[in-house]
């Protein structure tokens, strides 16, 4: 049976798991960046954001990760899954920080991730706006990224981020005019 | 959302979009993750299934080798012949063993031939196909040579073997 663009990933994932390899490259090659970008912006680091993908795309191929088609698509799945795996591997380093009692307004808790000054994008004015957006607090930068970049809905990021939407309302406004007021601080200082 | 608020960050975000446009998890992870893929059903597949093509070439051509070995066997006659002559070499009849050393005919031709009575290790005769244990191994049989007028041996019987 051949794979085409229309293919479904239900179907993409049934022949997987039936050891179609052209499925699971399809599927992967489908998928694979738009997690990828999201760990990129995420984490701020190519190689971890690369290791996640393939770590996500790894328990979806070993079933350890169980999708259920009826809780949500795949790609938000995927985008859970990523933002998990992030988020442990950022586990020592927040309980090293010990920090109080998480706060929302918060901006302190920015992450200073692997190495957020490390060039990522070529374009000038686009990496300035990647490493305004590393300095946020993570919970504001999971938002921002999910609904600037990526056009999800209120709804998606909250199942994504497992919040209700009021809180992804607040995150995202909150996260905005943090990243307008740093990108306005970097501006002011480079002038 | 309504941004008026901060349409400059709408162009940053904009510029940022564009930016990240064209970027792909690196190619290595596709092909980490195609290995894995590999090597999970490859366990899962019946052993017949895990054979790829050169494997099964492989097979094939020893099959095909096989069977032409034994058909050339079998329809050669002259191989045909020293198989029965090979057959004929030894023969083993209530204790006695009598070891033909070279052909019935070059025997049966020798004009005199003479009986000299010698000892052949086991290890020899177990070489011609007569039992021997790793316990009368070492052990020496006595025997009578049939030499020919030149002195070449023709023909070995043996009286005394236990073939225990």
């Amino acid at each position: 049976m051949t794979i085409t663009p229309t293919t479904s990933d239900d179907d993409l994932l049934r022949r997987m798991r039936a050891g179609d390899a052209q499925a699971f490259a399809a599927l992967y090659r489908r998928h694979q960046a738009p997690v990828y970008r999201f760990a990129l912006l995420r984490c701020g680091s190519a190689d971890t954001a690369a290791d996640t993908v393939q770590e996500a795309f790894m328990g979806l191929l070993t079933g350890r990760l169980a999708f259920d088609p009826l809780r949500g698509s795949l790609p938000n799945f995927l985008f859970g899954v990523a933002r998990l795996l992030i988020l442990k591997q950022e586990e020592p380093r927040r309980r090293e920080s010990a920090l109080p009692e998480f706060d929302e307004d918060d901006s302190e808790l920015a992450c200073e991730d692997a190495c957020p000054l490390t060039r990522v994008l070529a374009s000038e004015a686009a990496e300035e706006v990647r490493r305004a957006l590393s300095r946020l607090a993570p919970h504001y930068r999971d938002a921002l990224i999910l609904y600037e970049l990526h056009d999800l809905s209120y709804g998606e990021i909250a199942t994504i981020c497992a919040i209700d939407i009021g809180t992804v309302r607040s995150r995202l406004a909150r996260g905005r005019a943090a990243l307008a007021k740093a990108l306005r601080a970097h501006a002011l200082d480079t002038h | 959302m309504h941004h008026d608020d901060t349409p400059d960050l709408d162009l940053q975000l904009a510029q940022l979009r564009t930016g990240m446009a064209g970027i792909d998890t690196p190619r290595y992870v596709e092909q980490a993750l195609m290995h894995a893929f590999s090597a999970q059903f490859a366990q899962r597949q019946p052993w017949y299934r895990r054979l790829g093509l050169l494997e099964w070439s492989a097979a094939g051509i020893g099959a095909l080798a096989s069977v032409a070995v034994a058909g050339l066997l079998l329809t050669s006659p002259h191989l045909s012949n020293r198989l029965h002559e090979s057959n004929a070499l030894v023969r083993i009849d209530n204790g006695a063993a009598f070891i033909a050393l070279d052909s019935f005919e070059r025997i049966e031709a020798e004009p005199a031939p003479r009986l000299v009575e010698t000892e052949v290790p086991r290890t020899m005769l177990a070489a011609l196909g007569l039992p021997a244990t790793p316990e009368n191994a070492g052990d020496a049989v006595r025997a009578e040579m049939l030499v020919g007028a030149g002195g070449e041996p023709l023909a070995l019987r043996l009286s005394s073997l236990s073939f225990n």
